[in-house]
């Protein structure tokens, strides 16, 4: 037992916290779950951080959205104590049966939606007959790999914004293929629930592929893939690009023709892992901006300071374990509501998942609606 | 406490296209992915939690080829102390009762105070190799287990029973038991848990190790001959609504109003 306590101590550099609290001053969840960054910097520091380990249901409150580490003036890296954490959970093997569920299918089928592998370009099948896609699994090349993720592949709901993208780039002239029923899951929510294993082999599987298909640009859409993509897989072997990075430098080379008037007042929501913690804040607010007839409202909580929406780090498949307590989406779109939104825009999947849930379960449904920047260029284009 | 578990790997079709082979006497398995039987999980799990609780060993059998290594591997990682497989190309299309000679052969040759199998395997989904095992190793046997006490050299267990009946009886142990799901929750085995036992050796023996003939195990061993396996035929009546979610969700509402569902 001591060892595991020195090696958290020492591996995420616990010593050097000196106890300011910026952490869980600024952690989303903190004020609903009992979850307490700052006090688990403490425990490790004094060595009791396993005790109780696997009743630590908390644990699993946390979003990834890593502004605890961003706003640490020390440098540490508070998050990754955290998945550390759940790190020995998963090598116990004692975590939420949910989560079993979405690890062991993203081993089995490549996605941790529990669908078939051979079923992940099946969103293809509705996109109208004269729109061809590339794909590399059979042969064709092309600029960038458009990199489709899990969820687009696999939810309805995104799937429909997966096809407003495939509309807008094949407009823009920008030249994609994907990967068909080649591609997997990035990983990047694996590694947050702590399956560092299987993120490695996740790595190593889409690198071959990668390699195997001479692939140098990539563009993802889904910002936790992005962000696993640019930031934690071996450097240097291939550029990414987020959809909005694409789309805005296709925008100002003239190449994006938005003609259609879109009336409303829209706001936009920015994820975690593409704003605060990519910094690509600009590029989704210029694209809305060049919607003819728009009218774009900035939110308090904006940029840096966006709220998270629940959805990251694992989150999409395991409850909070507050009981009490509104759910962060919730305070979104109220907050939007009362800005006079009619439309709240973003950019992510898990964003527009969570964010339409809470419409719903907040009674908003005739006063606001969810939408992904990408439909928003799409109905401008038609 | 010495412990056995039978396991079997079985392809996942729960959510699959399926469809049938060339032979029209099995599935086309190509692209299914597979895994260990879901009763079995629990199997394990809870021989793993009886280990944990009195000591003694885990060993863990396994009828197939060297497909099945996977699966008792993902055993060893729960904490299974040894896995064994029994393999021979006379093995093949054994029924539940030649399957259960095959592993009776191997279980005589190791010492055991209990045997655990799932229920049922999720492909044939027979549910007879536990009972004919019992049977052939003269001990008795109880199925359906979803509690088991162990006390002294006795076993309490719960059988789950139709119409929401619960039977609980007491048997001496030696005994074989065959569990139910939701038994327990089965842990999750990391990929860093299988890397580790990576290397582990996994014995393996064949027909001529279990003093077996072929004319006893295989088909020529079995009493069920499989002769077509087939979709059902489709039906009338039936209604498939297309469209997006909210699309068929209208029509559902629409066609419960017409029908009167709606009260």
């Amino acid at each position: 037992m001591e060892n595991i306590e020195m090696n958290f101590a020492e591996k995420f550099e616990l010593y050097g916290c000196f106890q300011c609290g910026k952490c869980t001053g600024g952690c989303p969840v903190s004020l609903k779950s009992k979850l307490n960054i700052r006090r688990l910097m403490m425990e490790g520091i004094l060595g009791r951080i396993s005790e109780k380990i696997s009743e630590r249901e908390e644990l699993w409150d946390c979003t990834t959205c890593k502004t605890c580490t961003l706003r640490c003036p020390r440098g540490l890296k508070p998050m990754d104590l955290i998945i550390g954490m759940r790190g020995n959970l998963v090598e116990e093997g004692h975590i939420p049966k949910t989560i079993i569920d979405a690890l062991e299918s993203v081993y089995k089928q490549g996605n941790p939606w529990g669908k078939q592998r051979n079923k992940r370009t099946e969103w293809l099948k509705t996109l109208s007959e004269e729109v061809s896609i590339k794909d590399y699994s059979k042969g064709d090349r092309a600029e960038y790999l458009y990199f489709v993720g899990c969820t687009p592949s696999f939810d309805p709901r995104i799937q429909e914004v997966a096809k407003a993208l495939v509309s807008v780039m094949k407009k823009a002239e920008v030249d994609f293929g994907i990967l068909g029923n080649e591609e997997q899951c990035c990983g990047n929510e694996i590694r947050r629930m702590g399956e560092a294993g299987l993120f490695e082999e996740l790595v190593d599987g889409n690198m071959q592929c990668f390699e195997s298909h001479q692939i140098e640009r990539i563009i993802a859409m889904c910002p936790h893939g992005f962000n696993a993509l640019k930031n934690e897989y071996p450097q240097g072997k291939f550029e990414v690009s987020h959809t909005t990075q694409v789309l805005a430098k296709s925008l100002e080379e003239g190449k994006l023709s938005l003609r259609k008037e879109i009336k409303k007042v829209v706001t936009y929501h920015d994820p975690c892992f593409l704003g605060k913690q990519n910094q690509v804040f600009d590029e989704p607010r210029m694209l809305l901006s060049a919607i003819p007839g728009l009218t774009f409202k900035e939110l308090d909580r904006s940029r840096e300071r966006s709220l998270c929406c629940e959805g990251g780090g694992g989150r999409m498949w395991v409850e909070s374990s507050s009981e009490s307590g509104q759910r962060l989406a919730e305070i979104r779109i109220q907050d939007a509501v009362e800005l006079g939104a009619e439309i709240i825009a973003t950019s992510c999947p898990f964003c527009v998942l969570t964010l339409e849930d809470a419409v719903k379960t907040s009674g908003n449904e005739e006063k606001i609606i969810v939408k992904d920047v990408m439909e928003l260029l799409a109905d401008s284009m038609e | 406490m010495n412990l056995i578990v039978c396991i079997k790997r079985v392809p996942e079709t729960a959510d699959a296209d399926v469809s049938i082979d060339k032979s029209g006497k099995d599935i086309d398995k190509s692209g299914l992915a597979f895994d260990l039987n879901e009763w079995d999980s629990y199997a394990i799990e809870e021989a793993i939690r009886l280990k944990e609780k009195m000591g003694g060993t885990v060993t863990v059998l396994s009828i197939g080829g060297e497909d099945s290594n996977e699966s008792l591997r993902k055993c060893l990682a729960m904490g299974a102390d040894e896995a064994m497989r029994l393999t021979d190309p006379a093995f093949d299309g054994s029924d539940g009762l030649a399957r259960a000679k095959i592993l009776a052969e191997a279980i005589r040759k190791i010492p055991y105070d209990l045997i655990l199998t799932g229920t049922q395997a999720e492909d044939d989904g027979y549910g007879q190799v536990g009972a004919a095992l019992a049977e052939l190793l003269g001990i008795p046997h109880a199925t359906l287990i979803t509690r088991l006490e162990v006390q002294e050299k006795k076993v309490k267990v719960h059988r789950e029973l139709e119409g929401g009946l619960e039977e609980v009886c007491e048997m001496d142990l030696p005994a074989v038991l065959t569990i139910q799901t939701g038994i327990n929750e089965p842990r999750y085995v990391s990929i860093m848990g299988i890397r580790k036992v990576a290397k582990k050796e996994i014995k393996t023996l064949n027909a001529s190790d279990l003093s077996l003939k072929a004319e006893e195990v295989g088909f020529a061993g079995s009493d069920i001959r499989l002769e077509k396996v087939y979709l059902p035929p489709t039906g009338e009546g039936a209604e498939i609504l297309e469209g997006k979610p909210e699309e068929i969700a209208v029509k559902v509402f629409e066609i419960l109003k017409d029908k009167g569902g709606l009260a």
